[in-house]
């Protein structure tokens, strides 16, 4: 479906959030789903890009992405002024669960994994606490917006130029301490090693969350195998098969996620 | 509007428009978004007698013009493909023409598939046997740029059924008349032709292959020349039907390959880039056909003029 966009402003260094009209999608996208974008700017690069949804405006009928300048495509999305008109697919994919009434979410980002979970702040009845790792203050985005939801924001990142100097799991510790007696649920989204080591983290202390984990993807409906991912499969001779991470997820319950090499 | 319908020999296409094989899935994400009986016919991704993990990631790359993909034909195998709901019995729902893509890593894999398939042939048009994968180190590439075994393979398959043939030819050959020929006098009722050209990418910064599996297969708008010169070279090989394929995006260039010899063509690529990209395929055969005055679609087949 065609898309307008609205505004395409610079956030901070690289990161950037483009807010475009796509009524279908602002009504029904949940957090962890994706839109799949074609920007025909560059005729001799002809795939489509998948971006997280950040946030919806259902009212309004608008959809914000925000992205990281990291190549060709983003660089010429970047560009974009307002009143481009696009062809956008979504949403896409299958989303993070909404958490149940008396469940506390703990939103755990690497990187721009934040802009993905940000949509949990809206379905979600408890407080939530915000987990976010990064390599240095620059890369840290998004955070007010979740402060302004109510969520408890933490910081890690790896220089220690904000918050506590270390991974993002290193804060995990701290948050079970502090909500004692709660009910926890983990949602992730980050970079591959992040997850990995935090999906083996929950399991080590019984605790329970979906992550979302993709492959660099083509097609973005299932059909073309590009973007798959290791999952649990006790009926394979290995123990694990590939699921395509657009259409069987990117979000997956952790007990699915193969934490196997 | 004029008559889309083709003949490809020992079956007919409703509109001569088919999916390129591995770019489609098994018909059931497209279906969500629009009939896929609307198409000449859903030619679905690869299957073996196995189940298949397919290669490692990174499978893709982006390149100029097209991409790269090293899949490795990914897959269910034939049991699961007959008896899931996502395969067979969800196609078996739809009036959709089914052609179904086999491979084997043996000569008798192919025979098995095919023989399997023929034994629960139910809602299943016509097979297509891939031998010109360049991701699979055993199938694939080794036996379609061979024409003994490319033969042997086809035979072994017009052993196993009855039904309507395809051989899907490799490019990455010297002479792919010859490789057509040799399906023809094997009984193959069509080819298809062509599959993905082996190529590589390398990442400069990081001096590692684009690809986990190095090397992998090159689609898209760019490689459409070679696809047409070859199509037209092997019309002039063989009187068997031919379905072209390579770089279609739309029906400017669907109509190339029909006039190059082309009975049906496939929209492969495409397919990520817009997913009615059939569907426009074939609106758009149909207007040029009227804006020409031209009746039957078959008017057009190998009509380029020389």
């Amino acid at each position: 479906m065609k898309a307008v966009i609205i505004s395409n402003s610079r956030l901070q260094g690289d990161y950037f959030e483009v807010v475009f009209t796509a009524p279908e999608i602002a009504e029904k996208a949940v957090a962890g789903q994706f839109v799949h974008i074609r920007i025909d700017e560059r005729n001799d690069y002809i795939l489509r890009r998948p971006f997280s949804i950040h946030s919806t405006d259902p009212e309004k009928g608008t959809v914000s992405v925000a992205y990281k300048v990291v190549g060709k495509g983003t660089l010429a999305m970047s560009k974009l002024a307002s009143g481009y008109e696009f062809d956008v697919m979504g949403p896409l994919g299958i989303g993070f669960s909404t958490p149940a009434d008396d469940v506390v979410p703990v939103a755990v980002a690497g990187g721009y994994g934040s802009a993905a979970l940000y949509l949990l702040s809206r379905v979600s009845r408890q407080k939530g606490v915000l987990l976010a790792g990064a390599r240095s203050k620059n890369d840290v985005i998004l955070t007010d917006r979740y402060e302004k939801a109510g969520f408890d924001v933490r910081v890690a990142t790896d220089d220690g130029s904000m918050g506590t100097k270390g991974v993002v799991t290193s804060l995990i510790p701290q948050v079970l301490e502090d909500c004692k007696g709660k009910k926890l649920l983990f949602y992730g989204c980050g970079p591959h090693p992040m997850l990995m080591a935090l999906g083996k983290l929950l399991k080590e202390k019984g605790l329970d969350g979906e992550l979302s984990i993709d492959h660099k993807m083509c097609c973005g409906v299932g059909a073309c195998f590009a973007c798959v991912i290791k999952v649990n499969d006790p009926g394979s001779a290995d123990g694990w098969r590939y699921a395509r991470s657009c259409s069987e997820g990117p979000v997956f319950p952790l007990d699915d996620v193969y934490l196997g090499e | 509007m004029a008559e889309l319908s083709v003949n490809l020999g020992k079956f007919t296409m409703k509109n001569p428009v088919t999916t390129g094989s591995g770019t489609y899935g098994y018909g059931q994400e497209y279906h969500q978004l629009y009939d896929i009986a609307k198409l000449g016919a859903v030619t679905v991704k690869g299957i073996r007698m196995t189940p298949s993990h397919g290669n490692p990631t990174p499978r893709v790359a982006e390149v100029t013009g097209g991409m790269l993909n090293a899949i490795g034909l990914q897959g269910p195998g034939v049991d699961k493909f007959l008896n899931d709901e996502h395969y067979m019995p969800f196609l078996r729902t739809t009036n959709a023409t089914v052609i179904v893509n086999i491979w084997g890593t043996t000569i008798e894999e192919y025979g098995e598939v095919a023989a399997r398939l023929d034994a629960e042939k139910e809602g299943i048009t016509a097979l297509e046997i891939n031998i010109s994968c360049p991701n699979v180190k055993a199938g694939g590439a080794a036996f379609g740029t061979n024409i003994e075994l490319a033969s042997q393979v086809i035979r072994k398959v017009r052993n196993s059924t009855t039904l309507p043939l395809i051989t899907k030819l490799s490019p990455n050959v010297t002479s792919i008349a010859d490789f057509a020929r040799a399906a023809e006098a094997e009984g193959s009722d069509c080819v298809s032709l062509i599959n993905t050209l082996s190529a590589m990418a390398i990442d400069i910064e990081t001096r590692r292959p684009k690809l986990a599996n190095v090397m992998g297969g090159f689609s898209g708008p760019a490689v459409k020349p070679v696809a047409i010169k070859m199509v037209y070279d092997t019309y002039r090989a063989v009187k068997i039907p031919i379905i072209g394929m390579g770089g279609i995006c739309n029906a400017d260039d669907a109509i190339e390959f029909m006039l190059a010899g082309a009975t049906a063509v496939a929209v492969g690529t495409a397919n990520f880039v817009d997913p009615y990209a059939p569907l426009k395929v074939i609106d758009g055969i149909n207007a040029y056909l009227d804006r020409h005055n031209i009746a039957d679609v078959n008017e057009i087949i190998g009509q380029v003029r020389i």
